[in-house]
């Protein structure tokens, strides 16, 4: 099972709508950082809504992808986090504080355009 | 047997109506106000001992019983009505039967209390569900009113929500507040949310951290939040106990909070009529230009 | 669905059935959305530092009631080596394996209750519970 991204200008828009398993988080990263290198993009928005658990290890994982786009020049705003997994976020400890975040993907793209700059 | 007393006790259940009503009219003294009259009080008896009866020949239906304990909750009566007068009933209808056989043996006599608590148990015990039913439906629905008082959420405008905290805050109640702050923001797809914790009397450690942990939870579904209406006693409190809220947007009032939301938001209030120009026309309005 | 009911956790996907089970009675025992996630993450942490550390073992979940309360049991039970020193793995961000160390302290905190027990050699057993509100 693989997560589809899709490019629009230099954008890299994901929807995550399966349950995250391992080995697909892990998939996830490598294709996204391919896709950086291979299309130059320099935003991206991975919309969360349909999202209903996010563990240690998926937030690890996440929170890694984030910090390596942003190696190679992508910005990355997550987008829909439900409010039952900011919460069990919350209560594992886990702060994401320096990721940017957004409502929806709408919003999402408009962070990138606007505060980030890019 | 059983089938023999139920004979007796509908051939003769005028008498038995009558002594019972009688009875029962003492309750009225100490359970009623005096605003049910004496009417209606009558009329439900009747309407009582009725059920009652058509329940014994029915071979112990309930149907009516259904309706009428219905009928009692919404008149708001006691349950102890029902449960003294069932009570009653058993008491009179054994009596009457006891005076009225010839031969009475200890057999004879424990089958006719057999018999008598045959009828009038299911009946108690539909009643006293119906009851307790209508106790947890409203306990339940007072319940909710509670929570939602206990956390409400204010869309003022497009993009922002305030959320006045007000009263004692423990874990139990972070929880809620927290839930609900998070699922009105995306209800009202909020980009900035302002709590307000001017009605908080004391804001402690634990309070303090259950609202940070709140503003974080926020940040994470997108949304911006600022704390507002720290009062000086509370901003003293917050660096006294060693509270760190660097990471928190906070300022002193709702007003203040509200400007920066919209600034956030890209937005800003301006007066449609500059108040100068306002006052010339008021003065030539006057003047009868 | 019985109220006691084990999932076996050998394979990286077992973590995954194990989750959706603990989501599953979380939401037929009628607990918040809220809840429901906290419960299937709890599971998932505790799931997988077995597939991790212990290599096999199960997590098993009981419904129980009182008469003032209703809640659920979970439990995550290995044979694997233990733990040495149970305060420090309590910690977060205490790790062995590059993690974020966040599962052990996080579980104690999405559920109600956690009691924690293990034997260098024999294994380790996690017991927590969580009350329906
Ligand atoms: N069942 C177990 N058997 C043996 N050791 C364990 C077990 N569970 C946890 N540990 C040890 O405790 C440490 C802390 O566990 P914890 O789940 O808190 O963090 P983590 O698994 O390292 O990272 P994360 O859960 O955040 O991805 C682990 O690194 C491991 O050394
Ligand atoms: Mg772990």
């Amino acid at each position: 099972m693989s997560i589809p991204i899709l490019k629009l200008y230099n954008y890299l828009l994901i929807s995550i709508q399966t349950e995250i398993d391992d080995k697909t988080a892990i998939q996830f990263q490598e294709d996204l950082l391919d896709k950086i290198h291979k299309t130059g993009a320099t935003g991206v928005v991975i919309d969360l809504t349909s999202v209903e658990i996010i563990d240690s290890f998926i937030a690890k994982v996440l929170g890694d992808v984030i910090t390596m786009s942003d190696l190679m020049g992508a910005k990355v705003v997550l987008t829909g986090i439900q409010p039952a997994v900011a919460i069990t976020l919350i209560d594992l400890g886990i702060h994401m504080q320096k990721v940017a975040t957004a409502l929806d993907l709408e919003q999402g793209l408009i962070k990138l355009y606007q505060e980030l700059g890019v | 047997m059983n089938s023999k007393l139920i004979q007796i006790a509908i051939e003769n259940s005028d008498t038995i109506v009558q002594m019972w009503l009688e009875k029962i009219d003492s309750l009225k003294v100490d359970k009623f106000s005096s605003s049910t009259s004496d009417e209606l009080f009558e009329n439900t008896n009747r309407e009582f001992v009725n059920v009652i009866f058509t329940s014994i020949k029915q071979q112990g239906s309930l149907i009516e019983v259904v309706a009428f304990s219905e009928k009692i909750i919404t008149l708001g009566w006691p349950l102890s009505y029902i449960t003294d007068g069932l009570q009653m009933f058993r008491r009179v209808t054994i009596d009457f039967i006891l005076s009225n056989s010839d031969q009475v043996d200890t057999s004879f006599f424990s089958e006719l209390l057999t018999s008598v608590d045959r009828w009038v148990e299911p009946i108690i015990h539909q009643l006293i569900n119906e009851y307790t039913g209508s106790w947890e439906h409203i306990l339940s629905i007072q319940r909710i009113a509670l929570q939602e008082l206990s956390a409400p959420l204010i869309p003022v405008t497009d993009g922002i929500t305030i959320m006045p905290l007000i009263g004692t805050i423990d874990t139990e109640r972070a929880k809620l507040i927290m839930e609900n702050l998070l699922e009105g923001a995306i209800k009202h797809n909020s980009e900035v949310v302002l709590i307000d914790i001017t009605g908080v009397p004391v804001v402690d450690t634990m309070v303090a951290h259950h609202i940070i942990q709140a503003a974080e939870a926020v940040r994470l579904i997108g949304a911006t939040c600022i704390l507002v209406g720290i009062r000086p006693e509370i901003a003293q409190t917050i660096v006294n106990l060693g509270i760190d809220l660097t990471n928190l947007p906070t300022k002193s009032s709702l007003k203040k909070g509200f400007t920066s939301a919209l600034e956030i938001t890209n937005r800003k209030i301006v007066d449609l009529k500059p108040k100068e120009d306002g006052i010339e026309e008021m003065i030539k309005s006057l003047q009868g230009e | 669905m019985s109220p006691h009911s084990c999932v076996k956790i050998r394979k990286e996907w077992d973590i995954v059935s194990a989750r959706q089970l603990g989501r599953e009675m979380a939401k037929k025992l009628g607990f918040s959305t809220v809840d429901q996630a906290r419960i299937a993450t709890a599971v998932s942490e505790l799931a997988r530092n077995i597939y991790l550390y212990a290599e096999e073992g199960q997590i098993c979940f009981e419904v129980f009631e009182t008469i003032e309360r209703k809640g659920l049991r979970m439990g995550a039970f290995d044979t694997g080596p233990g733990i040495t020193d149970i305060s420090q793995v309590m910690q977060d961000g205490y790790t062995t394996s590059g993690g974020l160390g966040a599962g052990l302290p996080g579980v104690k905190r999405l559920m109600d209750e956690f009691d924690i027990q293990s034997e260098i050699g024999q294994g380790t057993q996690i017991k927590t519970v969580k009350w329906v509100r």
